[in-house]
């Protein structure tokens, strides 16, 4: 079975005036489709540089990363940016919605980046929006939203044109307890139901204790990759 | 809203408002100058060329309608229609025959004024009354014709057409009626009567008194010659071109021509009109969508993130300051044609707005807005997304 990705030594040495500064040393990696896959690791271990070299937002110093058979190093910036609107979803810590738009508006302008038309599918955004509760919130701007109801709409646009990957950086850094177990029990859904692969970075035990593997990563390397039972002795 | 360009209009209502306004003035700029220039010049042109005098004798050098107004001696007129001979006092002169076919002519003095309305200017015309009856059709709706202004009581009246007298206003700041007071030449003059059509300037005035004020002592400006019929045109053009070398001689219906050519010193100001009016629209929307750009970094990455392409962005940017330029497009109609109401109800000045104007008009606006927003469009596509996503 061919994994969805494979991140093959990946190095990332930033230049900073005259120091560099290597965030990934070698990171290797493979997530089969349909995985639910958490990176954790301490701060300045490299996972957001990671996410953001497999998202194709930053190309890396050398390494090969694969995302179902296209080479994404490979690329120039343009072919990088049209496999991110194909196969990539992003779900960040603050949301990022669009603060101008409802939530439905951040949902229709992520299907017309994908697919350039103004008019799509109704049904499968209506959907979404109610897989996620949020069929009565359709027509409300973030700031009238809660965090939670936030994320839970940024998680809809990242579906919303069925990605390869849905990359989540902390999704529920910004949230409280109730919240955050809303949104992992919906990504949770969403990778059980319709099997999405998620890889999610995490500080939080408990969010990763969700996920089917925990992946480890220190000093730009992946160091270890468990079960989450064998990765917290069983207890998150 | 679920459209991102009508969210991000209306995000920031002050400055979209003030970026419309911007468009907006380079556009009234252009219509309401263009306008004012076509409209003053037509109009000048057709009271010129509707005279039923078909041929027009004036001094040599340069025609200029606007120069030295007296520069032709006034016997000319009676030269052209009786001939020259060798008097007592000028024996030396060169005898020369009545022009054939001509059958009256008339000396006009023209001045050009600072309009009495104070925008614009307005021309003045100095009449022998009784010859220049002869010379085209002039009926008097109100009142009476002008003296020979060499009595103290005919020296200050005037006439004026139609149009004068309702859109005018008297000294006291009535409307004009016979009897009223109005200044002609920085003088104070008597309306004596209102005619029609309106044939060359609106305000008439005795030659004689003309002359007096200008210093122009037996000069005009130019010589009325009216044929004894249309066709005998071209043979007394060519016979006084014979007869008095070193004079300009032209048919009136040439004149619109000569007012056309009289358009290219303003053609070069509309084109500066025009200059500025397209910077202020490049400046404008340059300096909005610059801000706004800065503003919306994290937007910006956002739609990056998403898979957005350069030309998306780009587009979206364009869009959005193509919509900003199209309201203030809008807007400068509005304005611009409320303008030229306005000025025609207050003042004198007369203004046409041609399509061709408005479309150009148009045209300079939303284009300064498209050029204005390309630097800040390209500076927001080539932005590094992660930098972009975390910029706060």
């Amino acid at each position: 079975m061919n994994p969805v990705l494979e991140t093959i030594d990946l190095k990332m040495v930033y230049h900073i005036g005259r120091v560099d500064v290597a965030a990934l040393r070698g990171a290797t990696l493979q997530v089969q489709s349909g995985e639910y896959v958490a990176i954790m690791g301490p701060s300045g271990c490299g996972k957001s540089t990671f996410l953001h070299i497999v998202g194709g937002m930053l190309k890396p110093t050398s390494g090969s990363v694969i995302i179902e058979g296209e080479d994404l190093t490979a690329m120039t910036d343009p072919q990088r940016t049209d496999l991110r609107r194909r196969k990539i979803g992003f779900v960040f810590q603050r949301f990022n919605l669009f603060p101008t738009l409802t939530a439905e508006g951040n949902l229709k302008l992520a299907e017309r980046i994908y697919s350039g038309k103004s008019n799509q599918d109704g049904a499968r955004r209506h959907g979404v929006l109610k897989l996620l509760g949020l069929e009565d919130k359709m027509h409300h701007k973030p700031l009238e939203l809660s965090g939670g109801e936030q994320q839970r709409v940024a998680i809809a646009r990242a579906v919303i044109n069925r990605p390869a990957i849905i990359l989540a950086d902390e999704p529920t850094g910004n949230l409280d307890t109730e919240n955050s177990d809303i949104v992992l029990n919906m990504m949770r859904q969403l990778n059980k139901e319709f099997g999405q692969t998620i890889i999610m970075i995490t500080h939080n035990s408990e969010a990763a204790a969700r996920a089917d593997r925990v992946i480890e990563m220190r000093d730009g390397h992946v160091v270890r990759s468990t079960a989450p039972a064998e990765a917290f002795g069983g207890r998150p | 809203m679920d459209s991102l360009i009508a969210a991000n209009i209306s995000q920031r209502p002050l400055r979209t408002a003030i970026s419309i306004i911007g468009v907006a003035l380079g556009v009234i700029l252009v219509t309401l100058f263009a306008g004012l220039a076509r409209g003053m010049m037509r109009d000048a042109a057709r009271r010129q060329s509707s005279v039923d005098a078909e041929v027009r004798f004036l001094p040599g050098g340069n025609v200029s309608l606007a120069g030295n107004p007296l520069m032709l001696r006034e016997q000319y007129a009676d030269a052209i229609l009786h001939g020259v001979q060798p008097t007592a006092e000028d024996p030396d002169i060169e005898p020369k025959p009545p022009i054939p076919g001509v059958a009256t002519t008339s000396a006009v003095g023209e001045y050009v004024q600072g309009s009495v309305a104070g925008i614009g200017f307005e021309m003045v015309d100095g009449l022998d009354y009784a010859s220049f009856i002869n010379t085209t059709h002039l009926s008097l709706v109100q009142g009476r014709g002008l003296g020979d202004g060499r009595s103290p009581d005919t020296a200050y009246e005037a006439i004026v057409d139609r149009y004068y007298a309702k859109s005018g206003k008297d000294l006291e700041g009535n409307p004009i009626r016979i009897g009223s007071k109005v200044t002609v030449l920085g003088h104070e003059f008597t309306v004596a009567g209102i005619y029609e059509p309106s044939v060359l300037a609106r305000v008439k005035i005795p030659l004689y008194t003309m002359q007096q004020l200008l210093g122009g002592a037996e000069n005009c400006t130019f010589v009325m010659v009216k044929c004894e019929t249309p066709e005998l045109a071209d043979q007394v053009i060519e016979d006084l071109r014979r007869y008095y070398p070193g004079n300009h001689v032209i048919a009136t219906s040439e004149i619109p021509a000569l007012y056309s050519q009289g358009l290219a010193p303003v053609e070069i100001f509309l084109n500066v009109v025009i200059g500025l009016g397209l910077i202020i629209s490049v400046l404008v929307i340059l300096l909005a969508m610059y801000t706004t750009i800065i503003e919306r970094t994290r937007e910006i990455g956002i739609l990056k993130s998403l898979g957005a392409s350069k030309r998306f962005i780009v587009m979206t940017i364009e869009k959005e300051a193509a919509l900003i330029s199209g309201m203030g497009v809008a807007l400068g109609f509005l304005i611009a044609i409320l303008g030229k109401l306005w000025l025609e109800a207050n003042t004198r000045l007369i203004i046409v707005l041609e399509p061709k104007w408005l479309v150009f008009a148009a045209l300079i606006g939303v284009l300064g807005g498209i050029i204005g927003a390309v630097y800040p469009a390209l500076r927001a596509a080539n932005l590094d997304p992660v930098e972009a996503i975390s910029y706060d």
